[in-house]
């Protein structure tokens, strides 16, 4: 492979570290690749945080000695201070099965810093692996309660009591949400879907309509409306409403393979 | 490809401007040498000055990049759940675990 994998792979990498993906495997093997052939010597700063965000997916593959590798570059240029390098080796513990010595490294950096947030949520998590659902909402909505603007937070509580299925503490999670990112059409999707489950179907086919405003076209929210649509015969707008849905989905698939296209038409009843 | 032509056009006009500048050093050094006095520009530093500044000019506006849509909703169409819903810092490591043999293959150190 010429030199251009090795600036690609990089950049590639960086823009994952900025959407937040989670794909271990891909970024664990990109990675490895680069330790192997000594590229990651060439960069110079910009190599820490790549080399952390190959610690945790090399740690989600189950992964122990590219992870342990990477650690070790890591300790010798942070050493025993740097907090978040304790974090990472909590994790490293955490992913091994050890979780009580994982939680005394927590303790011990709570210790030193109370405010670190990552630590605290790292707490939680231990929660959730010890398989203890109810404390761990427990914890997660004290959390909340000091740090309410957290958006990662919400939507960790809200997938929590989904598992549960405690919808309406659900629903509630995703107001949180949309108040926190009124521009993300994403929680008015998932906001939708939950209310939907309820039952309440004026409620979801308002918020599915909202979705469409923020993002044309999105397959799922016009799909959510022909189905609250087609169930809510007697409202006002719901015919119009599922016209629209009907005639905007057929739209979208006309681009697509005639096969796809018939199950679409099929379902859609036309 | 305009974005070469732009960057090469640019180049031109900098160099020109560059050129101007310095033969109005040395228009001020030859007249320091015949010792008189003159307060205005010669006409040609002064067209050629301007000349290469709009030729420069043009060049960057060719060579720059296209205009990103300035709405935000453009950006959020093309976002993915998968880049909303994955929150980071509460990843946990108990789940199934399944890994690849050609995985391990690419992932060797040596």
């Amino acid at each position: 492979m010429p030199r251009f994998d090795y600036t690609a792979a990089i950049e590639e990498l960086q823009t994952f570290r900025t959407t937040n993906e989670r794909r271990s495997e891909y970024v664990a093997s990109l990675g490895a690749r680069l330790i192997r052939d000594k590229y990651i010597t060439k960069l110079q700063d910009q190599v820490w945080p790549l080399y952390e965000q190959i610690t945790i997916a090399a740690l989600d593959v189950n992964d122990f000695d590219l992870a342990k590798h990477c650690l070790d570059q890591l300790q010798v240029r942070f050493g025993d201070g740097s907090l978040r390098l304790q974090r990472l080796k909590g994790m490293f513990l955490e992913a091994q099965g050890k979780l009580d010595e994982a939680q005394k490294i927590y303790d011990n950096i709570l210790e030193k810093d109370a405010t670190h947030l990552l630590v605290s949520k790292r707490q939680i998590v231990l929660l959730k692996e010890r398989n203890k659902p109810e404390e761990a909402i427990e914890a997660m909505t004290q959390y909340l309660d000091t740090y309410y603007d957290d958006h990662e937070g919400w939507i960790e509580l809200c997938n929590m009591y989904l598992d549960q299925h405690y919808y309406e503490q659900a629903a509630f999670c995703c107001e949180e949400l949309i108040i926190l990112q009124p521009a993300n059409h994403i929680w008015y999707l998932k906001y939708a879907e939950i209310v939907y489950t309820l039952g309440n179907l004026t409620l979801a086919m308002k918020h599915y309509c909202k979705v469409l405003e923020l993002c044309t076209d999105n397959v799922r929210a016009l799909y959510g409306l022909q189905l609250c649509a087609s169930k809510l015969s007697s409202t006002d707008h719901a015919g119009d409403l599922h016209a629209l849905a009907t005639e905007r989905l057929l739209a979208i698939y006309s681009k697509q393979p005639e096969h796809i296209r018939q199950l679409v038409q099929q379902y859609l009843g036309k | 490809m305009s974005q070469i032509v732009g960057k090469v056009i640019a180049l031109i006009g900098t160099l020109f401007l560059a050129h101007s500048a310095y033969s109005t050093y040395e228009h001020l050094n030859y007249l320091k040498a015949v010792e008189q006095s003159e307060t205005v520009l010669p006409v040609e530093i002064a067209v050629e000055c301007l000349l290469s500044a709009f030729v420069a000019l043009f060049g960057v506006i060719i060579s720059a990049q296209p205009f990103k849509n300035v709405l935000l909703e453009s950006q959020m169409a093309s976002m993915t759940i998968d880049k909303f819903d994955t929150r980071p810092s509460f990843i946990g490591f108990n789940h199934r675990k399944i890994v690849s043999t050609q995985g391990q293959l690419e992932r060797r150190l040596r």
